[in-house]
């Protein structure tokens, strides 16, 4: 069995000062609550924020999801909801698309139009809780759009929703795949971006490294990515959109990965914390102490979950839990034991919220900030991160950033070597995993978990009511605010879409329509796959 | 590593499924062992599949699902079928619950490689049961 990190670091039986030599607690650690925050942002920690509690929702129709986020709060969710988006919805086309109508309402929530948001929401505040829906890029304006219209439609001022509804460009080479292209997806990215800056809008941008680990990635590349995804978003947002940096860096959160590799992944998130910090300082001159703050949010890894022996995970839940507690973060939402077979069953939703109220009630986690800094090995491995992540930093940055490193194919290459040589490290045992390649049981005697199922009609449902509902609303208003969308989508880059694309969002205008407007205007096909034409007559 | 000499091999998603890095990772070690691999990605339908099976002259098709959409791999046998592909091979690989690998191989598929399956298992098996052996 090996002993060294993923990224290679040979992991030694003892460790002493010599290890961190010219360790100085004010300029690699400082307090809590201050640069270069390696402790965390906030001087007293969970005393005077507790992390959101929160479990990912989104399966079968909106209604049905509805149910489950009501649910949620009965099993104790706090603070934060959170959506995650089906195919059909991330890759905006509508359930009554022909590839659409296979599997709208698989693997999350249809939320083709302004209608599935509603229902989604009924009953639900907008405020008093942050509103995250995720999925993929390609959708982010239209999830913004959502907010937007139905604040106004409550009768709530927008900049009293917080939460996310914005994800970067980048996660289509992460496995988070949209069918729209690169530049399409990064235009609507930064005008959402600059909407909800410029409007004072408190939703975030979800800029994250863990769809890079999932997908294969170490702890040092998804460090070197996510400062590199960072520093060409800050780059366009300040340079070609002409926005206040200090502005800016309230915009975006990290969504990190921790997996069952205790120390490394808390040693992980602190060295972060301080590369973000020096970053946000030395290359953008923040202005503002929160300007050096990064968001970060937990989610407990995927991937890690087995196939095998479900209920393991349960054991792997806690332990990742508990190392993104004290590594410190804002919102936690875990994997669930039934992860590796579908989205989570009511018992395996319950037992991974309860998994984080155990650690944030029973274990004392919440009492003290940052309670390993000082260890000499967790302080050496968070140097060791760091300086591996630099080096890859470094040659991101000498390719021309993150833009030039995927057009070079240097991230993608990164990625698929690494995941290659994790499939290796497992059936070479050099890595054991319980019940996969090593105590591994006979699959007859494996205890069977209840699985969530969703059937080929669920899918049918949603599309005949999409196609159905449809034909209900005002449609030349529809046409006439997706006409000005279209006039709008031929004025160039830097005109922001955000406004039309409101208008249009509130005239029930759909997912697909929007985008296949947004595409026509620039040439493109109407749908990206090629299959449906633009029903619209556009001027 | 010329175990899959001659062997032809599509690999693919299917539907709208974008979880690639298990697709990738059979992929790489197919290559590895002599297998000719097609490699289609993402937003592949059953349709599309089956067509790039006929033109490619393949031998089998492995199905990367993580996606819960597997009607479209149950639409995909029937495709098969009524192409007159009965004899290529068709296999499945991801986290795909026992209840739905009895109704796909009840559909024809030949077998389903669960996580945690080591790399010799689907070459050793796609060697053994592919038609060119056979033929050969």
């Amino acid at each position: 069995m090996k002993r060294e990190t993923d990224y290679g670091y040979k992991i030694k039986p003892v460790y002493s000062p010599d290890d961190i030599p010219g360790f100085e607690y004010r300029k690699d650690l400082g307090d809590p609550g201050s640069f270069p925050y390696t402790r965390g942002n906030h001087h007293q920690g969970y005393r005077s924020r507790m992390w959101t509690q929160r479990m990912t929702a989104g399966l079968g129709s909106s209604t049905d999801a509805n149910k489950v986020l009501k649910k949620y709060r009965e099993m104790g969710q706090r603070g934060g909801m959170c959506v995650i988006s089906d195919r059909v919805f991330s890759d905006c086309i509508d359930p009554d698309h022909p590839l659409g109508r296979r599997e709208a309402g698989v693997l999350g929530w249809p939320g083709c139009s302004l209608l599935e948001f509603e229902e989604l929401m009924e009953d639900i505040p907008l405020t008093g809780q942050s509103i995250t829906l995720l999925g993929s890029c390609a959708p982010t304006c239209l999830r913004l759009a959502y907010v937007v219209a139905l604040a106004e439609k409550r009768g709530i001022d927008p900049r009293e929703v917080h939460g996310s509804v914005i994800e970067s460009p980048f996660e289509n080479y992460f496995g988070q795949t949209d069918s729209q292209p690169f530049d399409l997806n990064l235009k609507l990215f930064l005008d959402a971006s600059e909407y909800v800056i410029r409007n004072k809008i408190r939703m975030r941008g979800n800029i994250c490294s863990q769809h890079i680990q999932e997908s294969g990635g170490n702890n040092a590349q998804a460090l070197a990515i996510e400062l590199s995804m960072y520093k060409e978003i800050y780059g366009l947002l300040v340079n070609e959109r002409g926005l206040d940096f200090d502005e800016v860096a309230l915009l975006p959160y990290e969504l990190v990965s921790i997996g069952s590799r205790f120390f490394e992944e808390i040693a992980k998130v602190r060295a972060l914390r301080r590369m973000y910090a020096r970053m946000a300082r030395e290359e953008f001159k923040a202005k503002k102490e929160k300007s050096c703050q990064m968001l970060i949010a937990v989610h407990t890894s995927g991937r890690t979950m087995t196939y095998q022996q479900p209920l393991n995970n349960i054991a792997r839940c806690a332990i990742q839990t508990l190392a993104g507690a004290i590594a410190g973060c804002t919102a936690l939402d875990n994997a669930t034991m039934d992860n590796a077979y579908a989205e989570p069953s009511p018992l395996a939703a319950r037992m991974s919220l309860n998994t984080q109220h155990i650690v944030a009630v029973e274990t004392g986690v919440t009492d003290v900030v940052d309670p390993l800094a000082g260890s000499y090995f967790v302080e050496c491995l968070t140097n060791k991160v760091e300086e591996e992540a630099y080096k890859i930093l470094h040659a991101i940055d000498e390719m021309g950033g993150m833009i030039a490193a995927i057009e070079q194919g240097y991230i993608q290459g990164m990625l698929r070597d690494e995941a290659n040589f994790k499939f290796r490290e497992v059936e070479s045992k050099e890595r054991l995993i319980v019940g996969v390649n090593h105590l591994a049981i006979p699959a007859e005697e494996d205890f069977e978990i209840p699985i969530q199922e969703l059937h080929a009609g669920d899918s049918e449902a949603i599309a005949r009511r999409m196609e159905e509902w449809k034909k209900t609303r005002d449609l030349p208003s529809v046409t006439q605010r997706l006409t000005q969308l279209y006039a709008d989508a031929g004025k160039g880059d830097r005109f922001n879409l955000m406004p039309s694309i409101i208008e249009a969002v509130k005239a029930y205008a759909t997912a697909g329509e929007v985008m296949g407007v947004i595409r026509k205007a620039r040439g493109l096909s109407y749908d990206p796959f090629n299959v449906i034409d633009c029903p619209f007559v556009l001027q | 590593m010329s175990k899959g000499n001659g062997i032809k091999v599509i690999v693919s998603m299917i539907g709208l499924d974008g979880h690639t890095t298990g697709g990738e990772v059979v992929s790489m070690l197919l290559r590895d062992a002599g297998f000719d691999v097609v490699y289609l990605g993402v937003n592949q339908t059953p349709e599309m599949i089956v067509e790039a099976a006929i033109q490619e002259d393949v031998d089998a098709i492995g199905i990367s699902s993580h996606a819960s959409n597997y009607s479209q791999i149950e639409e995909l046998m029937d495709l098969v079928r009524k192409n007159d592909l009965d004899d290529v091979l068709v296999v499945c690989g991801g986290n795909i619950p026992k209840r739905q690998i009895e109704r796909l191989t009840a559909k024809g598929v030949a077998k389903v490689f669960t996580p945690g399956s080591a790399g010799s298992e689907i070459v050793d098996y796609l060697v053994s049961n592919t038609r060119r052996l056979v033929t050969q």
